[in-house]
């Protein structure tokens, strides 16, 4: 071989290597953010990411009613789990780094955040305006259930979360938010509700409808004492929803698909969502961890008829031999949000309230939930027949520190308005955001 | 080709015969008279020049005038032998690395030891060989000064940092770059398990000539934007000119923990737990619990007293076999060697086996053209365990209650344990990596003048790792009759450099070498992998057999370099010294408005010793000063670190996207610029020798990936944030303490010291708070911070801390949260050294290393449940015992209250300093004679006795000053910080090495 070919080859094949334009590589997996807003697909991808977003296990998708449920626990259940973060719950020690804390914040405004790029770029969708409408509606409706569920655990007195109402796609800039007023989110979450009402379709499949709004809304308004609104959400949505109670108890629960009962699920399949319920709640042949969280007799002694259903929906950890609750045994079942029975329990606290009897009367309903598990009917209520009845049906779905402090109940001798049962500001939250103020007590 | 030699003997001829010319001829051999074949010969300050036989022997024709010839030979001291009247020479090398003149590694061509004027440290198939370890990287530790190497934890697999002069980085990668043969190493983690595993595993010790580490800009800023973490040149073996040497090598050795933590036994731990339920009012809980945790047996007369620590660990061992044959004529020198290594860890379940194999080889196919191969492969196949924040991680059994047996009577194991016991994923499970690594280099070299010389190389690295898991029904958390997960990582590497060396003499004063280069270097790597559950049964382990498939992942990645690069090298009158260089990078990394990055470097010596006014000193016989200055790049930041992204997500299995990561179009690479001053010395003809080095590196642009506030509903941002000043000093110390015939010791000391400070970071140098480590100005990156402990109330046995806020200084609280965090410590060492001692004697060597840092804290995470006053029921230190019991006692440790949470919030309670002295390494060496070996046919037998970490001098209480937890990789994971991270081994081997 000549010497000079073999240098030639080199420096050809050396050069020819060195193209500059090489450099240009483009990410497989990902798309740039700036062209991920521009087109009308991409605006419903975004809301599709805000419910897989929405439903992670660290808020919606178990955690946060597991944090609900601790934090208001009057020995209705026993937490016997190793995380660290829900035994500092239970035990009302809980501090600013707590991960269950600290992932629900994040969690939730990961969400509100998405559901903001929705809606800043709703005009995008143009093919269709009832399609607009919808995909609007679904995200206010997303938005509404985090701030709400955010404002109802972190807000103390004034102090609320911060509002933050725009998408944030640059993050370069100066991203420090101080609180908002309390009554300003919670107006902010009737009003996304209102509009979302207005906007959604009667029927919408798995995804929320109009009717899951309207229910979040009769949540909403029961929570903050306006019974009027609360009853006519909760008796506009049993009136014309068409949902029905199950036939069963058992029958409301640990569902692949939605059933008649289901206003609003976050859907959890083997290959998609979380069901963190199953987590704390479930025995290790259900998927769970054996049972953290054990049901207490004093939950139990709370039925007054044994052949209510629900008195004995309940199997035994072959784990720790503790009570476990049968609500969450189906490893991949969706995630229940808002049953048609709240609605009951919404119609007929709010008619005993407000002496009322739209719709239905106060003990109607509760004896159509009372007669749906077989439970003997009642002759006479209370309002505190009302809230024992909420108990037994709605227990471990993350109504329990919620209710305390609407009913103005103790918990674990702990008054319903102390600070102890407001969570912290998380530490990370307070280090990256300088206008933000921790909590009294942290 | 003959047409070629033609000319050039024609040249020859002509050259000769147009002067006045005489024949010389000689023999040239090596320090043993074995013969060098293929020495080179030159005619002084000519061209003229010829190599040696097969025997070693030449014949030159040289002209009249010529006074003396110049021999050479790559690894050997080059000569200048003066023809004093004679015309037949014997001629002996000296072997390089036997004086300050070794040949160093620099990437793209070689200088000598002494014509350096960088810092780069240099170690040898001799440091390394004989150190009982699977990875390459633990033998280097405490020998090469400056350089810090860790492996994580004591399994087998572990991942390992590397730190050359400290932390240069915060968040961008901070291993060195790993260089072998000329090609960049692929040195991606590809474990699917949380616990990062060694991916240059793949690499056999003994295959490894030598190791050059470059440390200082003007070294390493040739390898331009990935030069700031250092560069690791890896040289592999190759034959030299001579008869085949074979070689072989098997040892055998036995490992244990270095240390272990006292846990309470049964007893202790029912009065500790009685006390703590007493305490809290939950005795009939802790009965009722106890119960359980016994499985039925007679717990209140201690029936059962497990150890769990000797459950989780286990007696490892080491097999090693190594084989090469080597040798070569003038003409083709060769190399092939074969290794096996097999490792049973310490820990339950942990094993590692490799098997590797290597050709290089080298055809010289005419005086100006050689061209040759170097290829090595290699197949690991690891027996991993779960990262350490599992429960079915062996060491996490340490938590267990003594009073739980670990196995039924029937010998299943049991599975009522306070957490999920381990054995049962160790019976029921199995995870196990298969690391498939081919590493080649293709290359040719082509002397276009004698002054100019022509280098092509192709390098191709492939690394396929498959990564196969089967969760039997039996296993902990399983519902799902089983589950598997299988992946497969396959990442390619292919570098294409070309690059010309002009090289000169002068007159014999001046000396210039240029080497002028282009690379180009590119990168991808497929992932896949799959989950699925539901088996017909536990005999069924693969995807095939299982019902549902419940997630598949498919990515594809890549990045590139396009580089050029230029050194010159002048040396004058043989004691002065410049050289400069410079190299331009791109890469695909970076945005395209910052796509290229430019890397100068210069650096000057001088050997003071050559001047008159030292020459004939007593004193010095070596004395050089050397500085250099540059700058180098950090561009290990992941693939697209700057793009605003949205990836795929789905709900219902519904397609949906959502953003993964905030954008920033001004990122660019970190730049860190060096100053090095080094002084390197000689006293009594070298017997005193040494170096002594002062480096100040500033790293510019640092990358960060700064945390966000969680309401914007991001993380985290990559930015160029801030600046980090790193200092240090290095100083290495060699001393010959005796040299006879019979008996050599010689002792080799370095020390370094290396303090790292934040000048500066963004939004008006706020500090950045992650996990329970800081950056703040001022301070060590990535400082603990922490609440700071304050003993126990001796009234009442609370936990107290200080609240160090402003006018409250040193008063105490019980409430952790009104104690403001401090920084409490640094998680990198400012100290390190290593000393090794080598003694001959007679056939007999002995050699031994210590190794020691100082100035690291370690936190252990896991304290809160294992030393924390009998809070949760684990079982406990066995310092628990020394809790509060009644008011007035004076103690650290905290009343023990059940869920009580006293004193059990993060805090400095749980950080401590880990200083430590080692015993690295201890080699016992027999040599047998070659009067009993010749007869047999062989020309060398060696008998060897080997330890690893033999000693530990420590006043660090958890299982391992070097450990540290494996789970957490993320950039805002906590750093410094244990969490049942298993120690290292203690290995002791025997071995024997011949050659024939």
């Amino acid at each position: 071989m000549n010497l000079n070919k073999i240098l030639i080859i080199a420096l050809i094949a050396a050069i020819g290597f060195s193209c500059e334009s090489r450099l240009e590589l483009e990410p497989a997996q990902s798309i740039s953010g700036d062209f991920a807003t521009t087109s009308e697909s991409n605006i419903q991808n975004i809301l599709i990411g805000t419910y897989d977003e929405a439903g992670q296990g660290a808020s919606h998708g178990g955690s946060l009613q597991v944090i609900s449920d601790l934090l208001g626990n009057d020995d209705q259940v026993t937490w016997g789990g190793t995380f660290l973060s829900p035994a500092e719950i239970v035990n009302k020690t809980i501090l600013p780094d707590n991960g269950f804390v600290s992932s629900f914040w994040d969690n939730a405004y990961e969400v509100i955040n998405q559901a903001n790029i929705v809606i800043d770029n709703i005009d995008v969708v143009e093919s269709d305006v009832e399609k607009k409408n919808r995909i609007e509606g679904e995200a206010r409706f997303l938005r509404a259930l985090n701030y709400f569920d955010l404002n109802r655990h972190f807000s103390s007195g004034d102090m609320g979360v911060p509002l933050r109402l725009t998408g944030i796609l640059d993050y370069s800039g100066d991203l420090s938010k101080a609180r908002d007023n309390t009554s300003a989110v919670y107006q902010q979450v009737v009003s996304d509700l209102e509009a979302a009402i207005q906007l959604m379709p009667d029927d919408n499949g798995f995804y929320a409808d109009k009717y899951s709004a309207t229910a979040l809304l009769a949540r909403v308004q029961l929570y903050l004492g306006n019974y009027a609104a609360a009853r006519d959400a909760a008796n506009d949505v049993i009136e014309n929803s068409d949902h029905s109670l199950s036939s069963s108890f058992a029958a409301a629960f640990n569902h692949d698909a939605d059933n008649e009962e289901d206003l609003f699920t976050f859907q959890v399949t083997s290959q998609t969502g979380t069901n963190s319920l199953i987590t704390y709640y479930a025995s290790e042949q259900n998927g769970g961890r054996g049972g953290d969280i054990t049901v207490n007799d004093e939950y139990v002694a709370l039925f007054d008829d044994p052949n209510d259903e629900r008195a004995s929906f309940f199997y035994e950890s072959p784990q720790n031999g503790g009570r476990l609750t049968s609500k969450f045994s189906n490893q991949f079942g969706n995630v229940p949000i808002i049953r048609l029975a709240e609605m009951h329990l919404i119609r007929a606290e709010a008619n005993q309230q407000e002496g009322t009897s739209n719709g239905a009367t106060p003990l109607e309903d509760i004896n159509a939930l009372r007669a749906r598990s077989g439970a003997a009917a009642l002759s006479s209520i209370t309002l505190g027949d009302i809230h024992t009845e909420r108990e037994r049906e709605l227990a471990f779905e993350g109504f329990f520190i919620h209710d305390a402090k609407r009913i103005g109940a103790t918990v674990d001798g702990i008054p319903f308005d102390s600070p102890q049962l407001v969570l912290p500001i998380p530490q990370g939250e307070l280090d990256t955001n300088p206008s933000m103020v921790q909590n009294p007590n942290y | 080709m003959k047409k070629l030699s033609l000319v050039f003997g024609l040249v020859l001829f002509v050259l000769g015969t147009s002067l006045g010319q005489r024949t010389i001829s000689g023999k040239v051999s090596d320090s043993d008279g074995e013969a060098l074949i293929g020495a080179t010969i030159l005619e002084t300050g000519t061209a003229n020049g010829t190599v040696t036989d097969i025997d070693g022997n030449f014949s030159l024709v040289i002209s009249d005038d010529s006074e003396s010839i110049t021999v050479s030979y790559t690894g050997f001291t080059t000569q200048e032998v003066s023809f004093n009247g004679q015309t037949v020479f014997s001629i002996t090398l000296e072997d390089a690395s036997q004086t300050l003149d070794e040949v160093i590694i620099i990437g793209y061509g070689t200088s000598s030891k002494r014509n350096l004027t960088d810092n780069v440290a240099k170690l040898t198939s001799e440091d390394i060989a004989d150190v009982p370890i699977s990875n390459f990287q633990g033998t280097m530790s405490g020998k090469a000064p400056g350089v810090r190497v860790t492996q994580i934890n004591g399994k087998v697999d572990a991942g390992i940092n590397i730190q050359v002069r400290g932390i240069a980085s915060i968040s961008a990668g901070s291993d060195p770059l790993y260089v072998l043969d000329g090609m960049p190493l692929i040195n991606q983690n590809e474990s699917g398990n949380g616990a990062p595993t060694n991916p240059l595993l793949s690499l056999s010790p003994s295959e490894i000539e030598s190791i050059d580490i470059l440390k200082d800009a003007s070294s390493a800023a040739i390898y331009g934007a990935r030069g700031a973490n250092g560069v690791v040149l890896i040289t592999t073996k190759r034959g030299k000119a001579g008869k085949a040497k074979v070689s072989l090598n098997l040892s055998t050795g036995v490992s244990s923990p270095t240390n272990t933590v006292e846990w309470l036994n049964a007893d202790e731990y029912i009065e500790l737990f009685t006390e703590a339920a007493i305490n809290s009012d939950e005795l009939s809980y802790i009965e009722g619990l106890f119960d359980g945790l016994s499985n039925g047996t007679d717990w209140r007369n201690r029936e059962v007293d497990t150890d769990w620590n000797e459950i989780a660990f286990r007696d490892g061992s080491q097999q090693d076999a190594d084989f090469s044959i080597s040798g070569g004529d003038a003409k083709t020198v060769y190399y092939f060697g074969g290794a096996f290594n097999q490792t049973e860890g310490i820990i339950v379940g942990n094993n590692l086996e490799r098997l590797s194999g290597r050709v290089n080889i080298k055809h010289n196919f005419s005086p100006k053209f050689a061209a040759g191969l170097n290829l090595g492969m290699s197949r690991t196949t690891i027996d991993r365990v779960s990262n350490d924040n599992q429960f079915t991680t062996p060491l996490q059994a340490i938590a267990q209650a003594p009073i739980s047996p670990p196995r039924n009577a029937d010998g299943t194991p049991f599975s009522g344990t306070l957490y999920p016991n381990f054995l049962l994923e160790q019976d029921y499970a199995n995870y196990t990596t298969v690391l498939r690594r081919v590493t080649g280099k293709a290359f040719g070299e082509l002397k276009i003048f004698d002054f100019l010389k022509f280098n092509s190389d192709f390098g191709y690295d492939l690394s396929y790792q498959t990564e196969d898991q089967f969760r039997g029904s039996l296993t902990p958390f399983n519902s799902t009759n089983g589950e598997a997960y299988t992946s497969n990582a396959t990442s390619e590497n292919y570098v294409f450099s070309n690059y010309l060396t002009f090289e000169k003499e002068f007159n014999t004063t001046s000396y210039l070498n240029v080497v002028v280069g282009l690379e180009f270097n590119n990168s991808e790597r497929v992932f896949t992998s799959i989950d699925a559950i539901e088996f017909p049964s536990d005999d069924f382990q693969t995807i095939s057999s299982a019902a549902e498939v419940t997630a598949g992942v498919g990515t594809l990645t890549a990045y590139n370099f396009l580089s050029y690069f230029a050194r010159a090298t002048y040396t004058f009158n043989d004691r002065y010294f410049i050289k400069a260089s410079i190299r331009r990078d791109g890469s695909s990394r970076f945005g395209s408005n910052n796509r290229f990055g430019t890397f100068p470097a210069g650096s000057i010596g001088w050997i003071i010793s050559e001047e008159n006014f030292l020459k004939n000193s007593n004193l010095f016989s070596f004395l050089k000063a050397r500085i250099s200055y540059g700058e180098l790049g950090n561009s290990e930041i992941g693939n697209f670190p700057s793009r605003f992204l949205f990836g795929g997500v789905s709900y219902n299995k519904i397609p949906g996207i959502a953003p993964t990561q905030p954008g920033n179009n001004d990122l660019t690479w970190e730049k860190s610029k060096q100053l090095d001053i080094g002084l390197e010395f000689g006293f009594a003809k070298n017997r005193i020798s040494g170096e002594i080095d002062y480096y100040n590196k500033e790293t510019d642009g640092l990358i960060f990936s700064v945390p966000l506030p969680g309401s914007s509903g991001a993380a985290s941002i990559n930015q160029n944030i801030g600046v980090l000043e790193s200092q240090g000093v290095e100083i290495v110390l060699k001393t010959d303490n005796v040299q006879t015939n019979d008996f050599t010791w010689n002792t080799n000391f370095n020390i370094s010291y290396n303090q790292n400070e934040i000048k500066s970071l963004p939004n008006s140098s706020a500090d950045i708070i992650f996990s329970r480590n800081i950056n703040r100005v001022g301070e060590a990156v990535s400082s603990f911070y922490l609440p700071e402990y304050a003993g126990v109330d001796p009234d009442n046995g609370d936990a107290l801390y200080y609240i160090n806020g402003e006018g409250t200084g040193r008063q105490t609280t019980n409430s952790i949260g009104e104690a403001e965090r401090i920084v409490a410590g640094n998680p990198n060492p400012e100290w390190i050294a290593g000393l090794t001692n080598s003694i001959s004697f007679k056939g007999f060597d002995f050699s031994f290393t210590f190794m020691g840092e100082w100035g690291a804290s370690i936190y252990n995470a896991g304290g809160r449940f294992q030393s924390a006053n009998g809070n949760f029921e684990d079982n406990q230190t066995k310092d628990q015992l020394t809790r509060w019991q009644n008011p007035g006692d004076i103690t650290q440790v905290p009343q023990a209250r059940l869920f009580g949470f006293n004193g059990y919030g993060h805090s400095t309670r749980w950080l401590e300093d880990a200083d430590f002295i080692r015993l690295r390494n201890v080699t016992l060496s027999y040599n047998l004679p070659a009067r009993v070996l010749q007869p047999i046919g062989l020309s060398s037998l060696r008998v060897y006795l080997t330890g690893l970490n033999l000693l530990t001098f420590t006043d660090y209480m958890g299982y391992d000053p070097e450990s540290r937890s494996d789970s957490g990789s993320g950039v805002n994971a906590a750093r410094g910080q244990a969490f049942y991270s298993a120690p290292a081994p203690r290995t002791i081997s025997f071995g024997v090495n011949v050659t024939f």
